[in-house]
């Protein structure tokens, strides 16, 4: 009795597990039919397919800054890179310092000049996303330098998602390095 | 009892069908169709990438069950090549260069040995000959009444970085087989078609103080600048008359959704959550969809503009970072694994508003840039998979996927 019981249910399973709605096979028939039968062949027509070939080039005068100001280089290189946790935008405890001594430096030797903060994000998430990550790390970086007594005209901000890592490989350190706020200094 | 039980298990098993078998005996049920080359003119290595190329295109139709093998013949031969008799249909080709140097190709596609259709087509130039190909396939999907595959002639616009802040943005054909740089020199990113016609497009300069976007009309290479924005400038989506604009901006501060009137230069802020709005899509002219962050990770969300009415989108995945929409449906691209210290994967989706029907479009690797064809019927997208890129395309209505391997660098945004 109790193995009748039990195949039964084992049947009763099987059966609703296995429930198909659909048509097992598809009519080649109806298929294959519907395919018109050409009364006769229409003149033949040629297509030509056109193609234009100019480019716009751009040449690169935005970034031409050629008398470079010395100590302005001098003060960007003493600037930190701020780093972040994956998929992250908050400031840590480690981090916050290194906005604190910026922010000394920007309050006296850089005192003339304006910064952008550029937002970058590691290649995991290449899309708008990652730009608005990066934008929230730049951010965050706003707020805290401005809390650090930086006035907010003087600081713009850009995000460049994964598109200026300064590391290409795959590993856990290169993608470290990416997510990250730069400071750029502007006259 | 026993001989009961295993006839109902025998026949549970033969019902007991899924879609991955469905889709097996679909491909056997196709019409074969044989391709044969009657070119005169061009080597070897060229016949063969041109063979390739057509395989491949009517390969993504979907209506065929299309022999791969090369087989040459003549032109006027009355009888199909010997191996190719069994075959529904065969599709015979010559190509000839005139004197102008052009690519003439012409086609006609025979059913028992008769002509069913039959076309000439001319291109200006041998290297851009995949635009035959596509057109060849177009033609006789339309001859064949199947589904409009329109989008096989539209063009897909993309950027690609080439050095750090160095971008160059490319026109190309659907597969990416051709490639027509655009813009070159400087810091471009996301383009975006600009009308139905493509003939210009949006992007985002990041080399001005501010990033800005900017329109260029590649009939005349103008390019205006349209509206600047400190921190974040996307145009994500433009409506069907090329009116209204959806933008990623941060005018105060912060990542936000707005919409554009290219007419009147005003724009309305659509979003206002304190973390990050991207990405909007529109479904109708009065709903958009976006990701946000609101939930603490990236998510699918709509809004109706001009009311505050927002609903979540999708209810599966912990990290939903890009999606594109038609009509009801939504493709949304999901984070399968969340991990700092390991290669992650991401995988496309296919919900619908009007069912909670989900369906997992891909398997491996990083698939990313969803990007619906205009009339829903395929959704074109790159897959990053051990080391190789390549530009795939699903056919939705025939669950179907096909790649195509890429030549250079990695696509930064792509539109279609």
């Amino acid at each position: 009795m109790k193995n009748i019981v039990l195949s039964s249910v084992a049947t009763v399973l099987l059966l609703f597990t296995g429930c198909s709605q659909s048509e097992p096979a598809v009519d080649i028939k109806s298929n294959t039919e519907t395919i018109a039968v050409v009364e006769e062949v229409k003149s033949v027509e040629t297509e030509v397919v056109a193609s234009e070939e100019s480019m716009v080039s751009l040449s690169s005068n935005e970034n031409a800054s050629s008398n470079t100001n010395l100590s302005m280089s001098e003060v960007e290189s003493k600037l930190p890179a701020i780093y972040f946790a994956f998929d992250k935008f908050e400031i840590d405890t480690a981090m916050q310092v290194k906005i604190s001594e910026a922010a000394d430096l920007g309050k006296n030797g850089a005192k003339s000049y304006s910064v952008k903060l550029e937002g970058n994000c590691d290649e995991w998430g290449s899309d708008e996303y990652n730009f608005a990550l990066g934008l929230k790390r730049a951010s965050n970086v706003k707020k805290a330098l401005v809390s650090e007594g930086i006035d907010t005209s003087r600081i713009s901000m850009v995000s460049y998602g994964e598109s200026n890592a300064v590391c290409s490989d795959k590993t856990q350190a290169c993608w470290a390095k990416n997510r990250r706020v730069d400071f750029k200094l502007l006259p | 009892m026993k001989i009961l039980f295993l006839i109902l298990m025998l026949f549970g098993l033969l019902f007991g069908g899924d879609a991955t078998i469905e889709v097996i005996k679909k491909v056997d049920v196709l019409p074969s169709l044989a391709v044969e080359d009657a070119s005169i003119s061009y080597d070897d290595s060229f016949k063969l990438k041109f063979f390739k190329s057509i395989i491949a295109d009517l390969n993504v139709l979907s209506i065929f069950n299309v022999d791969r093998f090369y087989r040459e013949t003549h032109y006027n031969n009355t009888n199909v090549v010997a191996s190719n008799r069994n075959k529904k249909y065969v599709l015979r080709y010559k190509m000839f260069e005139d004197d102008g140097g052009a690519l003439n190709v012409h086609i006609k596609l025979l059913k028992n040995n008769e002509i069913e259709f039959s076309k000439n087509y001319k291109i200006s130039r041998q290297s851009i000959y995949m635009f035959i190909s596509h057109a060849i396939a177009f033609d006789i999907n339309e001859f064949m009444g199947a589904s409009s595959v329109e989008w096989m002639k539209r063009k897909v616009i993309f950027s690609r970085i080439v050095g750090p802040k160095k971008s160059e943005i490319i026109i190309s054909d659907y597969t990416l087989a051709y490639q027509r740089v655009i813009l070159k020199g400087g810091f471009n990113i996301f383009p975006k078609w600009a009308n139905k016609s493509q003939t210009a497009f949006y992007y985002t300069a990041l080399d001005p103080k501010v990033p800005t976007l900017k329109h260029l009309d590649i009939k005349t290479l103008k390019i205006k600048s349209v509206i600047t924005s400190d921190g974040i400038m996307i145009c994500s989506d433009v409506s069907p008359n090329g009116i209204t604009l959806l933008l990623t901006m941060a005018k105060k501060g912060q990542p936000d959704i707005y919409s554009y009137n290219i007419k009147t230069k005003k724009y309305i802020r659509e979003t206002t959550y304190g973390g990050i709005d991207v990405n909007a899509q529109f479904m109708n002219k009065d709903t958009i969809v976006f990701i946000s962050s609101r939930l603490g990770y990236p998510n699918v969300f709509s809004k109706k503009l001009n009311t505050n009415e927002i609903e979540q989108m999708v209810y599966y995945g912990t990290s939903n970072s890009a999606c594109s929409s038609n009509g009801e449906y939504i493709v949304y691209k999901a984070r399968e694994s969340s991990n700092a210290y390991d290669i992650n994967t991401f995988n496309l989706h296919l919900i619908s508003t009007k069912t909670d029907f989900i369906r997992r479009l891909t398997a491996t690797g990083v698939n990313e840039f969803p990007r619906f064809s205009k009339d829903g019927d395929a959704i074109l997208f790159i897959k990053n998979y051990k080391g190789q890129s390549a530009i795939g395309i699903i056919r939705v209505n025939h669950n179907k996927n096909y790649l195509f391997p890429l030549k250079y660098g990695k696509v930064q945004s792509m539109d279609w």
